[in-house]
């Protein structure tokens, strides 16, 4: 028993040791690198350079913001509409939101801002040939639109996640002294949801300020930050200007971040369970008859954009005309290969890791109780608000010498990869664990409990669906990111989102298309699998 | 609880796989090491070792193998635009990302060869090679020419009623307004190589007032070398500045296009072949070189890269016909191709403004 005792102890101390040193090595440290490239001077510091920028560049900025406050309104509106209009639907509808969001998580690079051209382009599909205009769909109003149409399938789960832990209680005695739909989504769920709507709004705002690939490809003269980010390096080799430019961003970015972290405490994504509460609201009234129309709208966008993908992966034209082919399918048959089994395994690493790293951090923060891992786990949140090129930059520059030296193994690649999605796992899981009543891990401790026990008998049961929202959104992230680890692969370590990036650029969009489709099934199937796994076992 | 069980479990299955994997590759370097140095003999054997590529496309992939099984190696690559390369190679302190750099405009090349980046290689057949298509000293070889045409929208043009351009002139038709792109010369190797032929087409101040006028006609300037290819077969623009290789001439048949040599001027630009400095396995990638420059390997890359047979750096080896007319290739001044690159950049970032990417 003693022994035991020991052990248990030790064990916690080993955990509680090696998840500090890998959260400050693995993302600090390529911080810290980042910073001293892009300000450090022959050995000194030199903040002049930054200051230059941002005076020089001051038009780049402001069509950052710009963009990124635009993106973040667009987005939480149609996100906010979705989540209420779910709320209000039965349980069928539910059923069919929620399936389409959560598919439409999974996002092939490159793809979506390409349909985006054939749809709404100054040929496209709905505004050349249904609506006859020619209008010209490069610029800010197209990122704003393409970056909104990416990022609502997850903000509105995440609102989805929230209102299905309402209490009923209110809103069925409101509606018994006969309030009307307008004043229940304006003086109750509205209200409910106040946090959780600034939480989707920071994080649209944040992701928008990073992401350089839909301005690269729609943006037109429209230039970013990000993007600039991303070209400094591509045109000229810059790896100093990308350093600095990626140092702004993380200024931005960390501000609106501070300002609004506490409300990431009130918020709960268990957007997973079936929470059938006895909620009955007359589906009429003005605001939620809009609310309806944009989530339809919404829903046919995504419709569209996702069949005009699996459209191209069978389709072939010939003088302009489409027609029916399985050429793209067996010229896709040669990525079959090593490549994708690889993919799939880091991606799994990724995911698992991920999701258990985020939950331990968690434990030890908001059950433990350590002021030591509210640090680790800011630390452990900054990838999140930089673009994939910044953390990829920051492994290059971190990891390149001895005694340290990653660059050009398989680790380098993975443990990017896991730490890439890390914000992710800690903020969901901490929404699970901070519903843990205080008392069941006192009762642990109550019954000769020590050390780890209440993390195994309480946190872990209890944060299932959190874990499994966390794997998933890692591995499918795994499965299709590209601005972080297009740094670090090696040619005999290729992933298979660097094969959909080339055949893209090689122009054979069928061959992409079907290699998109492929991801999307092989992510749905893993998640499907993983879930089967978690379900089973709970019973 | 006993699923987190099974998850660690499969996760710890996962990871050993891992290390398992890259100690496998580890023992053979290691393995590799010891039989470096044999004596080359005309069928040479590389038996389980890798040859690392970076290149530009996955275009290459039946040459790679055939490499491969001539030389009983194996044959790894991945795709990087040539900035990248030269990023990422610098960033990690010279410290070579591959053994074999293949593909991407010269002027990238004649860079690395500045920051020592390359190895030289100099043998019986790179002897052979015109002194156009190599570095005197041997850093970099031409493994053909990509030459820059356009690539015409006949139902666009048919629309706005417009003949169908034939020369650089052309293009600045006040009809065109908005409907001809190109790619950011910064980030585009065949469209830098565009503005640097028509500056020795024309000669500088000519050619600068033309460069101007031709500005006048484009709204922005795409970030990815596909971009006027790719919008302008999707009818978004009328003229795309392009690499005219048969590619371009199928999916002009794809999508009722035209592919347009220029007639006052072809520009054109070497694309780059060298080995990294220091790189594991150099002696592969020397050996890929002289493999390459075998006539029947010149005439399989020639395939492979849709190339006409007047864009192969060797004479009486042949490619498609594709109608190019040699002698319309502009007399080009390569020796400025990659020390005149900033001052040209700069000054046509000047004249774009913030249709640029960098304002």
């Amino acid at each position: 028993m003693f022994n035991k005792k020991l052990f248990n102890k030790t064990l916690d101390k080993f955990i509680m040791l090696t998840i500090s040193i890998v959260v400050i090595l693995f993302i600090l440290y390529p911080f810290i690198a980042v910073f001293i490239e892009s300000l450090f001077e022959d050995g000194s510091i030199n903040l002049s350079k930054l200051f230059n920028f941002i005076i020089t560049e001051k038009k780049l900025i402001y069509n950052s913001l710009l963009m990124a406050i635009l993106t973040a309104v667009l987005t939480t509106t149609v996100t906010v509409a979705i989540a209420i209009y779910w709320f209000i639907s039965g349980k069928r509808l539910k059923k069919i939101i929620n399936a389409t969001l959560f598919l439409t998580l999974i996002s092939p690079p490159f793809i979506s801002s390409l349909s985006y051209i054939n749809l709404f382009g100054r040929r496209g599909f709905i505004t050349y040939e249904l609506l006859h205009l020619r209008i010209n769909p490069y610029g800010l109003p197209g990122i704003v639109f393409m970056q909104s149409v990416g990022f609502i399938s997850l903000n509105a789960l995440i609102l989805i996640g929230i209102l299905k832990t309402m209490d009923s209680s209110t809103i069925n005695s409101a509606r018994s002294l006969g309030a009307k739909t307008n004043n229940i989504i304006t003086d109750i769920i509205i209200p409910y949801l106040k946090s959780g709507i600034v939480v989707v709004f920071m994080l649209t705002f944040v992701r928008s300020l990073a992401d350089f690939s839909t301005p690269a490809i729609i943006g037109g003269s429209y230039n970013v930050l990000a993007t600039e980010a991303y070209l400094s390096i591509i045109s000229a080799g810059d790896i100093n200007r990308s350093a600095l430019i990626n140092l702004v961003l993380f200024s931005i970015a960390i501000i609106i971040f501070i300002i609004f972290r506490n409300n990431f405490k009130n918020i709960s994504t268990n957007s997973f369970s079936n929470g059938d509460n006895n909620i009955v609201i007359n589906k009429s009234g003005l605001i939620f008859n809009i609310f309806k129309i944009i989530t339809i709208l919404f829903l046919g966008i995504l419709i569209i954009q996702y069949s005009s993908i699996f459209i191209s992966a069978f389709t072939k034209s010939i003088g302009g005309k489409k027609h029916f082919t399985l050429e793209h399918f067996n010229n896709s048959k040669q990525y079959f290969t090593t490549t994708y089994v690889r993919s799939i395994v880091y991606s799994l690493i990724a995911g698992i890791t991920s999701s258990f790293l985020g939950l331990f951090i968690v434990y030890y923060m908001q059950i433990r109780k350590l002021k030591f891992f509210k640090f680790i786990d800011f630390i452990a949140t900054l990838p999140y608000i930089v673009p994939g090129t910044f953390f990829g930059i920051g492994y290059i520059l971190a990891f390149n010498k001895a005694p340290l030296k990653l660059t050009g193994t398989v680790y380098i690649v993975v443990l990017n990869l896991i730490f890439k999605v890390l914000p992710f796992a800690t903020k969901t899981n901490l929404t699970t664990v901070s519903q843990i009543n205080k008392e069941l891990t006192n009762s642990v401790k109550d019954l000769g409990g020590f050390g780890l026990y209440d993390f195994k008998d309480v946190v872990l049961p209890m944060a299932k669906e959190s874990l499994f929202l966390t794997f998933v959104n890692g591995f499918t992230s795994s499965m299709t990111t590209i601005g972080s680890i297009i740094f670090l692969v090696y040619p005999a370590q290729k992933l298979i989102t660097l094969v959909l990036f080339d055949v893209v650029q090689s122009g054979k969009y069928g061959v992409a298309s079907v290699l998109s489709c492929l991801i999307i099934l092989t992510c749905l199937l893993i998640n499907g699998l993983y879930y089967k796994i978690i379900s089973k076992k709970e019973k | 609880m006993k699923k987190s069980k099974l998850s660690l479990i499969i996760l710890l299955v996962f990871s050993l796989f891992l290390v398992s994997c890259s100690q496998k590759d580890n023992t053979k370097e290691t393995d590799v090491v010891t039989t470096k140095n044999t004596e080359e003999s005309s069928s040479l054997d590389f038996e389980g070792r890798t040859l690392n590529v970076v290149t530009t496309s996955d275009a290459y992939v039946d040459l790679f193998n055939k490499f491969a099984k001539e030389t009983n190696s194996k044959v790894e690559f991945l795709s990087m635009s040539s900035g990248e390369v030269l990023a990422k190679v610098r960033a990690e302190g010279g410290t070579p990302m591959a053994d074999l750099w293949f593909g991407g405009g010269l002027d990238a090349f004649m860079d690395a060869k500045n920051d020592d980046l390359l190895e030289a290689h100099n043998s019986d057949l790179t002897k052979e090679v015109d002194s156009k298509y190599k570095d005197p000293e041997g850093y970099w070889y031409s493994k053909g020419l990509t030459v820059v045409g356009f690539l015409v929208n006949n139902d666009v043009m048919k629309e706005k009623n417009i003949e169908i351009p034939k020369t650089w002139a052309d293009l600045t038709n006040e009809k065109l307004k908005g409907e001809v792109i190109m790619s950011d010369p910064s980030i585009s190797g065949t469209n830098y190589a565009a503005l640097k032929g028509l500056l020795d087409l024309f000669g500088e101040e000519e050619g600068w007032e033309y460069i101007e006028k031709l500005n006048n006609n484009i709204d922005f300037y795409g970030k990815r070398g596909k971009d006027p290819q790719e919008k302008t077969s999707e009818g978004e623009f009328a003229v795309g500045i392009i690499p005219a290789d048969k590619s371009a001439f199928d999916l002009a048949e794809e999508k009722n296009l035209t592919v347009v040599y220029p007639e006052d001027g072809i520009p054109w630009v070497p694309e780059g072949v060298a080995v990294f400095k220091g790189s594991e396995n150099a002696d592969i990638a020397k050996a890929f070189i002289d493999f390459m420059l075998e006539d029947e390997n010149l005439e399989e890359l020639a395939k492979l890269d849709g190339k006409d047979s007047a864009q192969i750096i060797k004479p009486g080896i042949k490619g498609f016909d594709l109608g190019l007319p040699a002698d319309k290739l502009i007399e080009e001044d390569l020796s400025t191709f990659g020390s005149d690159r900033e001052a040209i950049l700069n000054k046509w970032k000047e004249i774009a403004g913030s249709k640029a990417s960098n304002d």
